[in-house]
């Protein structure tokens, strides 16, 4: 960010570029943002086509590159589906901003506020008396045929309430330089989240332009956000307790839900957080249950309520339309507004908009025909050719009249004839274009817009501008992020420059786990807990394979002894392979096992998989990690998804090796950085049971169970433990099995030594806060217990006899590690019983699924 | 007609349960054929909340939440009603044609009937295809009045499927009853109900409870009743005509009403969703005891 900035004030002295905009054609058939005419440059672009061309072709290319680096850092994802190698895409930014007057915006916003209360009237309306239907403004057939319309949610919010809090529109200019809208969305209006980090990226990549230019900021709105949320709240009006309620970390918009819960001060939660008691809804927390009074809800309605709405749902919280119809938890949106989403209303919202408001609709929608009328129908079936025709259920598919053959043609004309209520048709338009650059030049391509509307007080605030993206005009901006389409950020011109308001920048700050951190919610400690234990699993793991590797080389160059191997493999519990005729036949075979630990995937503990469970765990507590340790565990997914598929040992262990300092780094700073409060203390239980039952294993290979017992073997314990040294320092002798097994397991100063974890372990787990203030020890604390005991109460001069070829002792110390590691094995139940249980799913009564 | 029906519901389950929110559409509704004295609501454990409302169809629904572990859960619902002979149809009723009835119902601007148009759609159970068009058309030619088509559907209904109370579940797909010439009331209800929406007409599922008769010579069995259902059809205009493809009869005073909606999903005497419980086992009695007292009133 200081650099970006200190070479930009360095950057005047150069001649103005003017390749940057040279190759700009624009014709007069269309619209285009920046240009009225050829070489007709709107007045409001003079600044930044100056900026442009002071900054030239080559620097902008650094700063998009620079653009991408910090998205990919930050973590901006959008989660995708259909690769199941990349699951998740990095949101793509262009660095020129499309830029809007004042005046043309108000005219605009005026429009979307109107548009928010005629749907919100609407709302109030199909759920209440159905005037609407019953004076046959609006045909039954297209609200009921719609799933948005969900019988259970009529007449279910209390009165003085409202449908509509958040609304997200889509929009695009047409040839004629009017807008049009082409969706509304009340489900889930995503994309403000993306627009934030869109407007703090550029801020950060291109400071001098942010800061100078005289743009309407976003706090605001955000700030709007906020106090409605928390002014909507029936109890607790001082102190509401508001929550964000996600689908979880398979959301393709997850990243969005974190970081407005974060930005908003919310809550995120799950369905599994939330429980119905007393008609109330409450947050399922270490510390007990504490009650909601608000949800923004990002779960799809259907989904909210396996009680009354979706039956095999997993995401709800049953009895929660209940507890909305009883006042005590309000929903925004309210439960059932999806139905807005039906791109069938745009037919008769001109006519609604008279009836409901008494007004004339401001902003039109894209000329709609909806088949469900005669008229419409004929009209669609007789211009089926320049029309594009759409299904008007969520998702539904599209088809563009001029790209069907007859054969096609007769195909949709006859699915349409049977369900024609199911169909809409749209006459589609050239969209406006705006400057993208591309290749360090800009180009004009068409663009669309998503505005945000948020309820204030008795009416509607609009977001002073909002998220851009490159459109044909015919996709979704689910369907276009997916796939990986850029976007942009958009501007709305002020009068004069506004200072910059530091609440954005909060947003960026360190992360706080909670005050006290009792109220963190069950489930997020469950994952905590995981967290740790995968990511020393994974840490574990590639020290074993590092060393395998090393080994493997050391054989393969010097022809040592490598005999060890065998035993590296039982501890990666992978098999030897056959003996080879040739030492190269060998030296492959044995490199083949441990490269597919390292590059693939289909082994239950390969790197890649352990991973996996790390990085799911990980996203489900995004909000508890600092950004720091964030972007680490991001450059920890870069580095294991992307090694190349040629690799040798060699590469593989220095990929081992850089991993191994990302992965350090990443629990060293969660370590500097999370309040030493319960959230960590889960994750440190959790990488310390992992560690200690790692090192026991190794313990047991080592001294019981190798085949190849002996020094070589002794010095790849000391190794992977990062011990040798150590060893070295204090004993500069050869390895002797009696200080080694002093050094590891009763050494309680030294952090690798059994010793010493389990009495971190005792110490943490005697810090946690039991569910129940009972004068008894929890199952957890007497096991922690019992193994500490035991090691500190084991007779030392009788392991100690242990020699290179005495095997007398080794019968007391194999006793003496199964009498440790038992109480250890099941240390993971007990806690999961004491601080996990109550996070149980719940089941139907009966099946009822059609 | 006067009954006492007394409905029982049992579930055991093989591990406790924490916590359950149900809805229960047990208190039979009020019709201009059906008086309903207060029902008398048995739940054991006794519910922490529990509040009655109407739902979009005009059905009373009960919910109740249960927030102490336990391991059964009894509800049992007692209710007399009075069912009246009369109807606005019976098999002698006159009816617009077929098609006439579907042109109303689709352009009439009348409230009644276009709230009823929302009937004529699909729904969860309920999706229209070709094959349910294909086997109501030889009851519909042209003209014939809609309730003496309906009629001859029910009938055929009737007599072309098996009762098979073992080969059906909620969950078998209409397109397996109708291939398969098998099923139970509910199944025979959601295929005459297909049919008609196919046809562009409007019906919805009727659920509710039917006296039997003992074999003659025999007693009356207590609670070896059950839920039964069936359907109703609009006609535009006029009213709902019901129909039993069961009995192949139009429903009078044997039949008593509980609920009605666009399919069997809308109307699940009792639905809930548990917390813990483990696998469960369900036991439901359903008693129709003919009441020969008069109401008191």
């Amino acid at each position: 960010m200081i650099e970006a900035s200190a070479v930009s004030r360095e950057l005047p002295a150069k001649p103005n570029d003017k390749t940057v905009l040279s190759h700009y054609s624009v014709t007069d058939s269309g619209y285009d943002e920046m240009y009225s005419a050829p070489g007709e440059l709107r007045p409001h672009w003079r600044h930044m086509a100056r900026f442009l061309e002071e900054t030239g072709s080559e620097e902008l290319a650094r700063r998009q590159a620079e653009i991408q680096r910090l998205l990919q850092s930050d973590g901006v994802t959008y989660n995708t589906y259909d690769d199941p190698h990349e699951s998740q895409r990095y949101w793509s930014l262009d660095p020129i901003p499309l830029l809007m007057t004042g005046e043309e915006w108000s005219t605009l916003a005026a429009g979307l506020e109107q548009r928010s209360r005629l749907l919100n009237a609407l709302l109030a309306d199909l759920y209440g008396p159905r005037l609407t239907i019953r004076h046959g403004w609006l045909p039954p057939q297209l609200i009921h045929a719609h799933p948005g319309f969900l019988p259970p949610c009529h007449q279910s919010l209390p009165a003085g309430g409202r449908w509509l809090i958040f609304h997200g529109v889509d929009l695009a200019r047409g040839p004629d330089g009017v807008f049009r809208v082409y969706g509304d969305r009340s489900q889930s209006p995503s994309g403000a989240g993306y627009t934030l980090e869109n407007r703090i990226t550029l801020a950060r990549a291109m400071p001098l332009l942010y800061r100078d230019a005289p743009l309407r900021r976003l706090a605001s709105f955000l700030e709007a956000e906020r106090t409605t949320l928390a002014g909507m709240a029936r109890h607790n009006p001082e102190n509401p307790h508001v929550v964000l309620l996600t689908p979880g970390p398979n959301s393709p918009v997850y990243f969005e839900h974190a970081y407005l819960a974060n930005y908003l001060s919310l809550s995120l939660v799950e369905g599994e957080d939330l429980v119905v008691r007393d008609g109330r809804v409450w947050l399922k927390t270490l510390g007990g249950l504490r009650p909601v009074d608000v949800i923004l809800r990002r779960v799809l309605d259907a989904f909210c309520d396996p009680l009354e709405l979706r039956g095999d749902s997993l995401l709800g919280v049953p009895g929660l339309l209940q507890a909305a119809r009883g006042g005590h938890v309000v929903i925004a949106n309210a439960l059932g507004s999806s139905l807005i989403e039906n791109p069938g209303l745009a037919t008769f919202l001109p006519l609604l908009c008279r009836h409901l408001l008494g007004e004339d609709l401001k902003l039109h929608s894209l000329p709609t025909w909806w088949c469900g009328q005669a008229s419409d129908l004929s009209h669609v079936l007789a211009h089926l050719d320049t029309l594009v025709v759409r299904s008007i259920l969520p998702g539904g598919p599209y088809w563009e009249g001029q790209q069907l053959d007859t054969a096609a043609r007769a195909l949709l004309t006859e699915r349409i004839r049977a369900k024609p209520h199911l169909f809409v048709a749209q006459a589609p338009s050239a969209l406006s274009t705006a400057p993208v650059l591309e290749d360090g030049r800009l180009v004009p391509r068409p663009v669309m817009l998503r505005g945000f509307v948020v309820a204030e007080n008795h009416g509607y605030r609009v977001m002073p501008g909002g998220l851009a993206r490159i459109s044909s005009g015919l996709d979704t901006l689910q369907l276009a992020l997916q796939k990986g389409g850029i976007s942009k950020d958009w501007w709305v011109m002020a009068p004069t420059p506004q200072r910059h308001v530091s609440l954005l920048r909060q947003a960026h700050g360190p992360i706080v786990v909670t005050r006290d951190g009792s109220d963190l919610p069950s489930r997020l400690a469950d994952n905590l807990f995981w967290l740790g234990r995968y990511s020393e699993r994974l840490d574990s793991t590639a020290r074993l394979l590092r060393e395998a590797l090393g080994r493997l080389l050391e054989w393969e160059q010097d022809n040592t002894d490598e005999r060890c191997l065998d035993d590296l493999f039982q501890a990666l519990e992978i098999t030897v392979p056959p003996v080879a005729e040739s030492p190269r036949a060998r030296f492959f075979a044995l490199r083949q096992p441990l490269l597919d630990l390292v590059l693939g995937s289909t082994h239950p503990g390969s790197l890649q998989a352990i991973f996996g469970g790390m990085s799911r765990t990980g996203r489900a507590v995004r909000n508890h990690l600092g950004d720091d340790s964030w972007r680490l565990l991001n450059r920890l997914q870069h580095w294991i998804q992307e090694p190349s598929p040629n690799m040798g040992a060699r590469q593989a262990r220095e990929l081992l090796e850089e991993g191994l300092m990302v992965l350090t780094a990443f629990c060293g700073l969660n370590n500097e950085t999370m309040p030493h409060h319960q959230g960590w203390l889960f994750f440190d239980i959790g990488r310390y049971l992992e560690r200690v039952l790692h090192t026991l294993n190794l313990f047991k290979l080592a001294f019981i169970t190798a085949r190849h017992p002996g020094v070589p073997l002794w010095e790849v314990v000391l190794t992977i433990t990062d011990n040798l040294t150590a060893y070295r320092r204090r004993y500069r002798s050869a390895l002797h099995p009696t200080a080694i097994i002093d050094l590891l397991l009763f050494d309680e100063g030294n952090p690798r030594s059994v010793g010493y974890q389990l009495r971190r372990l005792q110490r943490n787990i005697g810090r946690l806060q039991q569910p129940k203030n009972s004068p008894y020890r929890s199952a957890e604390e007497r096991l922690i217990l019992q193994a500490t005991t035991t090691l500190q109460l084991a007779d030392i001069k009788a392991l100690a006899t242990l020699s290179h070829d005495s095997t007398r002792s080794s019968a007391e110390l194999s006793r003496l590690l199964d009498d440790v590691q038992e109480p250890v094995l099941t240390l993971s139940d007990a806690i999961t019983h004491s601080h996990f249980s109550h996070a149980e799913v719940p089941q139907q009564l009966i099946t009822m699924q059609p | 007609m006067r009954y006492t029906i007394t409905h029982r519901t049992l579930y055991q389950y093989s591990s406790g349960v924490v916590l359950c929110h149900n809805e229960a559409r047990l208190l039979p509704r009020e019709t201009p054929w059906q008086l309903c004295r207060p029902s008398q609501i048995r739940i054991r454990p006794r519910p922490a909340l529990s509040l009655e409302r109407q739902d979009f169809f005009g059905n009373r629904v009960l919910y109740f939440a249960i927030q102490d572990v336990h391991y059964r859960l009894e509800v049992t619902v007692a209710t007399e009603v009075r069912v009246l002979n009369e109807r606005p149809f019976d098999e002698t009723s006159s009816s617009p044609p077929w098609e006439q009835a579907r042109q109303a119902l689709w352009e009439s601007l009348d409230p009644e009937i276009i709230e009823a148009r929302t009937l004529a759609l699909d729904s969860p159970f309920v999706k229209t295809r070709p094959a349910f068009l294909a086997y109501a058309e030889p009851s519909f030619p042209p003209g014939r009045p809609l309730l003496e088509a309906v009629a001859d559907l029910n009938q055929r209904i009737y007599r072309e499927f098996k009762y098979d109370p073992h080969f059906t579940t909620v969950a078998t797909p209409l397109d397996e009853v109708l291939s398969e010439r098998r099923g139970v009331c509910q199944d025979f209800a959601h295929l005459a109900i297909a049919c008609l929406r196919a046809l562009g007409l409007a019906a919805r599922y009727v659920s509710g409870y039917l006296e039997t008769l003992p074999p003659p010579g025999q007693a009356r069995l207590v609670g070896a009743d059950a839920s039964h259902a069936w359907l109703a059809v609009y006609v535009p205009g006029i009213g709902w005509a019901e129909f039993d493809p069961t009995n192949n009869c139009m429903p009078r005073e044997k039949h008593v009403t509980l609920a009605w909606g666009r399919d069997y999903g809308d109307v699940a005497p009792l639905r809930g969703v548990m917390t813990g419980g483990g696998s469960h086992a369900l036991k439901v009695a359903v008693d129709v005891e003919p009441n020969p007292e008069p109401f008191k009133s």
